[in-house]
């Protein structure tokens, strides 16, 4: 048959149809000239559109890659820490000075970055505490309610206790990093920020 | 032929404790644990070769 010779190998559906059709079953115009869907008659090999075992394992391989070059960076953060400045050295801030600041007030500062936005709070007479007031639930800003003396962060009603940072009620559940103050020549200064016990 | 599913369960039991290492690696970071931080930093790079070995032995089982 000639037209047999004309059909590249492989091309079985098309060869079957032929037959089919040079058998008498005819049929309308508004087809395509194959059965199967249109996407993947020309797919032979079987499963050839899986992910297959090995392809799967591949794969693993690949994550445990990735994985393994993510955590270099911050090893390679925290090996500085270790090895230069065996303590973090921090600038010293000169917040406010004495006289403007009422028992009962705050005001925020930055520290130790620009971007780190803080809150001294003058508590008695010679009771100041300072608080990174990023809050620990999603880093809104907590600000100082003097009528409730406690802190408030206003996004999902957060509290924080001012004498220690502990919160005490909503959705945070570690204290906010405390700044470490000094009293100097009638002015507050910020030295530091306490390491984070866990 | 029986296939093994043994390697994709040791791969699977790989990553998992590599999301574990990553989770910890950050967290000790950020409470200044430093040795705690290059301990799994360290973790999280040896399980690669490991889930190689596993990749390529089973491999070159079959
Ligand atoms: S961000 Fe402060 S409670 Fe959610």
């Amino acid at each position: 048959m000639p037209q047999e010779k004309e059909l590249g190998q492989g091309q079985g559906h098309q060869r079957e149809h032929l037959q089919e059709h040079q058998q008498g079953h005819k049929r309308d115009n508004n087809h395509s000239p194959f059965q199967e869907d249109n996407y993947t008659h020309n797919i032979r090999k079987n499963d050839e559109r899986k992910l297959d075992r090995r392809g799967f394992m591949k794969t693993l391989v690949g994550a445990a890659g990735v994985f393994a070059v993510s955590t270099l960076p911050w090893g390679t953060l925290a090996a500085r820490e270790l090895t230069g400045l065996k303590k973090k050295a921090y600038p010293k801030l000169k917040i406010a000075d004495i006289r403007s600041l009422q028992v009962g007030d705050a005001v925020e500062f930055a520290y130790p970055g620009e971007h780190d936005s803080a809150l001294l709070i003058r508590l008695g007479d010679n009771e100041y505490k300072a608080y990174q007031n990023a809050c620990t639930h999603l880093k809104c800003p907590v600000f100082w309610s003097k009528e409730q003396d406690e802190m408030v962060c206003p996004c999902h009603h957060g509290i924080f206790d001012a004498r220690t940072g502990i919160p005490t009620a909503g959705p945070p559940k570690r204290p906010l990093p405390e700044v470490l103050l000094k009293q100097e020549s009638g002015a507050i200064y910020a030295i530091g920020v306490k390491r984070y016990e866990a | 032929m029986k296939r093994s599913y043994l390697g994709v369960l040791l791969l699977c039991v790989v990553l998992f404790l590599n999301i574990i290492c990553t989770q910890k690696a950050v967290n000790a970071y950020y409470f200044e644990h430093y040795r705690t931080v290059i301990f799994y930093a360290v973790c999280n790079a040896m399980l690669f070769p490991i889930a190689l070995w596993i990749y390529q032995r089973e491999r070159d089982v079959q």
